[in-house]
């Protein structure tokens, strides 16, 4: 018997990975929740579209490690690479009085080549505008928050806000495609090497542990 | 018609002489090129990091084009400004890159340059801030006139483009 050629109309991205851990010179026992974002071409197929990871601290050795080792595996199809899905991720610790409070909101597109990639996202916080009001949130351990996290994926609208960097997740990720040549789309050599694409600029001589 | 998609961010910027750091960006192209989905110009939200040089700002790009011809290849160019804490802004850089024309993961660090105004307008910048702008944008990212220009050298604007590419092969063009 012969396989009859398919004509796809759709074609699938398939995720694996993992939300490694973090690095946040500030701040520890922190949790990360995480969703994906993507166009209204797009549909997840399987896998969860959200979740939450344990809590973790620094451990003894290396002060700046937090590792979450939390997994992701989620498809999706489309018929269309616009709208790539974005994974967004929010990172949340408790402050001085135990509230949680946001410590980080970060966004990047999932890699769209097959392969192994490593993404070192930089995490960022709303910061209020006036000094007063960075006192009383300090005082009443309530920072500006984003009402949904998800407007970190979108590039609209970010004129008005003042953010202030602080922290990195570490993400890796194996990809997989199935059907998106045959549509027609060239997404370029399968990955080789392992870069991270962001480079940290802390300058306290300390290597960000996942640098190759 | 031949397609290309342009999906990444604008990671940040550094290398500045100050890190509180916003950025104008757009995309230009050549009158063949038809934008169909996404935003081809913005503004970055200000960011202010807590340690080290290099100011985030993850601004995410989704474009996606269809074109009937190789001229006007998409660029991308920038415009760096600097907000101090009473929210007065000034200019810190114009840069301009193309965008990639091979399909995949593309990691770019664009260059920039200011201005460079008289020794009187240079030293009241040092006490004031201010400084020299062009007055129009096209100057960035072509080369006319640009002779007439004296500029400093800037930072560099930090981005990671991931390209796709359909149909380009039809057409017997290779990337």
């Amino acid at each position: 018997a012969v396989m009859a050629t398919s004509n796809p109309s759709v074609f699938l991205l398939s995720v694996n990975g993992q939300i490694e851990g973090a690095n946040f010179p500030e701040y520890d026992n922190l949790y990360c929740k995480y969703c994906f974002v993507y166009g209204h071409d797009w549909a997840p197929t399987s896998g969860l579209e959200e979740g939450i990871t344990q809590i973790t601290c620094k451990g003894s050795e290396s002060s700046h490690k937090l590792i979450w080792n939390f997994p992701l595996e989620t498809t999706f199809k489309s018929t269309n690479p616009s709208g790539w899905p974005q994974l967004v991720v929010s990172v949340y610790g408790p402050d001085v009085f135990g509230n949680d409070v946001v410590r980080g909101y970060g966004a990047t597109h999932i890699p769209f080549t097959p392969g192994q990639h490593t993404r070192t996202i930089p995490m960022f916080v709303p910061e209020p505008t006036w000094r007063l009001q960075k006192f009383t949130s300090w005082l009443l351990g309530r920072r500006p928050e984003y009402t949904d996290p998800k407007v970190v994926a979108q590039g609209e609208g970010r004129e008005v806000t003042r953010v202030r960097s602080q922290g990195f997740v570490t993400v890796s990720f194996h990809i997989i495609t199935k059907d998106i040549k045959k549509l027609g789309y060239d997404t370029g050599p399968s990955s080789l090497a392992n870069t991270p694409s962001a480079t940290s600029g802390w300058s306290t001589g300390e290597q960000p542990y996942n640098m190759e | 018609m031949a397609e290309l998609h342009i999906i990444g961010q604008i990671i940040g910027a550094g290398g500045f002489p100050q890190n509180s750091l916003f950025c104008k960006w757009g995309v230009h192209t050549g009158g063949a090129w038809r934008l169909l989905s996404g935003l081809k110009e913005g503004q970055t939200q200000v960011d202010i990091p807590q340690t080290g040089d290099m100011a985030y700002w993850s601004h995410p790009i989704d474009l996606h084009y269809a074109t009937k011809g190789l001229q006007g290849w998409p660029k991308l160019h920038f415009q760096v400004w600097h907000q101090d804490s009473f929210g007065r802004c000034q200019l810190y850089g114009y840069g301009y890159c193309h965008v990639p024309s091979s399909p995949g993961h593309h990691r770019i660090s664009c260059v920039t340059w200011r201005p460079l105004g008289s020794w009187q307008e240079q030293l009241a910048q040092m006490f004031v801030g201010g400084g020299p702008q062009l007055r129009s944008p096209d100057l960035i990212y072509s080369g006319a006139d640009r002779y007439r220009l004296h500029t400093e050298a800037m930072g560099t604007v930090e981005l990671e483009l991931g390209i796709i590419m359909r149909h380009f092969d039809k057409y017997g063009v290779e990337s």
